[in-house]
């Protein structure tokens, strides 16, 4: 089967992710091995962090509400998508998907997922790459809601010409 | 003339105190000239805008590049998903 007619899935939704629904459309025949990364919604912050270059301590969070450019985020997630296949030709389906809206902890919010013959053909690596870029050219943007009040949480990257 | 619908996103929408506008730019306008044009509108904007990221028509956009007649342009943070 060539490259060109393996699955791909991008998606925008406010739909809760369904996981196994979304790795059955890119299992193949010769499907051997699938990485799933699935983040979801932290309630409890313990280590500190950084966001918009401002330190943050440990918190809670009552939930977060997403919002997406999401013509253009369909197009960033092909994108990504592309960027994988001509990293690892081993790749044979993708899904990245992101749930946008107001979603309380422990909710699932995004789940990229990549398919292979093998689970030495890089497809672990595939998969997280797709995460690490989704964070920073897909446009989506989340709204942080704490006991203490509400605050936009803003990425650093800054895409480059013709990302 | 060349009208353009204007979109914002997340901070920018909250700053601009809506989710779009029209304007209508000279021809030879670029991103950067626009970035000012809408800081003249709404001043509210400015805080945001030495870390702003711009699209034309859905692609990663930068100060000297050239605004397109009829153009789709988004204003909005580093992106911030997942």
């Amino acid at each position: 089967m060539k490259p060109s007619n393996f699955p791909s899935i991008f998606s925008i939704t406010e739909d809760e992710i369904d996981i196994n629904e979304l790795v059955d459309q890119i299992t193949l025949t010769s499907t051997g091995a699938a990485a799933i990364f699935t983040g979801m919604v932290r309630g409890e912050t313990s280590r500190e962090g950084k966001a918009q270059g401002i330190n943050y301590a440990p918190h809670e969070t009552t939930y977060l509400e997403y919002e997406a450019y999401k013509p253009m985020a369909e197009e960033k997630m092909r994108q990504v998508a592309d960027e994988i296949r001509a990293r690892w030709d081993t790749i044979e389906g993708i899904a990245i998907i992101q749930r946008i809206g107001k979603l309380y902890p422990r909710t699932p919010t995004v789940l990229i997922a990549c398919t292979a013959s093998h689970r030495d053909t890089g497809v672990f690596e595939a998969a997280r790459y797709g995460i690490d870029r989704l964070k920073e050219i897909v446009p989506v943007w989340k709204k942080e809601f704490m006991p203490s009040g509400e605050e936009w949480i803003e990425g650093e990257y800054i895409p480059k010409k013709g990302e | 003339m060349n009208k353009v619908n204007v979109l914002f996103f997340a901070t920018f929408r909250t700053r601009a105190g809506r989710s779009s506008m029209e304007i209508e730019l000279k021809c030879d306008t670029t991103v950067g000239e626009l970035k000012n044009l809408l800081v003249a509108q709404i001043p509210a904007l400015e805080a945001s805008l030495h870390h702003t990221l711009v699209s034309i028509n859905r692609e990663f956009a930068f100060d000297e590049d050239p605004v397109p007649e009829g153009a789709e342009i988004a204003l909005f943070p580093p992106v911030s998903g997942g």
